[in-house]
């Protein structure tokens, strides 16, 4: 690829840069692309993974996950939103086969006192030190952890976290709901009251 | 609304500068293999047919050598 060629795509905004990919898969082309969004992936994977050397890997497995089904990406969703998910699911499928999954049984019939109970939640959590949050979302279950890291890290609004996780509002309302309360409760669990 | 905690534990570090040129070589292997998927795939018979020629046992080559092909009809 010629290096005025290579200006020029690095000119092109994201979603003209994959409808070119499309048009034309080369390497050349997918580096520009990884370069713009790696560091992103990256921050993810170290998020959720909690560890450099897994996240590398994830890192890897997911842009060649994006390269192979880039032909199948149809422009519904922002190119950056539709790459998240992605992320999101394969950290997720990764980390749950990693780890045994935990079980914590949460009422179902909270829905009509969510809205209530999330200013609550929500200052409470936002309250914790930051040492004491990396251990409780250590200890969280990694589809909860993921869910309040794209709340409150990465501040995808609802409406985004709908495109990424494929709910309704309320359910997502109700996750994020659920993820700060399990959050909390490891939390107490760690640092007993008055210590 | 404060959203310090969260903040404050993400991750600031570059990803590893090695990682790029793993993933680009595993595209252009994986880019390979889908190209001779596509080309194998889209006409696999003619694909056999133009890149592999099926030969018979030696003793039946050697037979065949002594064959010369027929003539064309003098007219």
């Amino acid at each position: 690829m010629s290096k005025k060629k290579s200006i020029q795509l690095k000119e092109l905004d994201d979603e003209a840069l994959v409808v070119e990919l499309q048009r034309h898969m080369d390497p050349e082309r997918f580096g520009v692309l990884y370069d713009r969004f790696v560091e992103r992936v990256y921050h993810k994977c170290v998020s959720m993974a909690g560890d450099k050397e897994i996240a590398k890997d994830l890192v890897h497995d997911i842009f060649l996950k994006t390269f192979a089904n880039l032909s199948k990406f149809d422009h519904r969703s922002k190119f950056g939103t539709w790459l998240y998910r992605i992320t999101y699911n394969y950290c997720l499928d990764h980390l749950r086969k990693s780890q045994r999954q935990r079980t914590v049984d949460v009422d179902d019939d909270r829905l009509e006192s969510m809205e209530d109970d999330t200013d609550r939640y929500e200052a409470e959590l936002l309250s914790l030190r930051a040492d004491k949050l990396s251990e409780v979302l250590a200890a969280l279950d990694p589809a909860d952890r993921g869910v309040l890291l794209m709340r409150y890290q990465d501040d995808l609004s609802v409406k985004e976290m709908m495109e990424v996780l494929g709910l309704g509002e309320s359910a997502v309302k109700m996750r994020v709901m659920r993820a700060r309360e399990r959050a909390l409760r490891i939390y107490e669990e760690l640092i007993p009251e008055g210590s | 609304m404060s959203q310090g905690p969260f903040k404050i534990i993400r991750p600031s570090d570059e990803p590893p500068a090695e990682l790029r040129k793993e993933v680009m070589g595993s595209v252009k292997l994986m880019m390979l293999m889908m190209r001779f998927m596509q080309l194998f795939m889209a006409d696999y018979a003619g694909t056999i047919f133009e890149n592999f020629r099926i030969v018979g046992r030696r003793n039946e080559r050697d037979g065949m050598k002594g064959q010369s092909s027929p003539e064309p009809p003098k007219t």
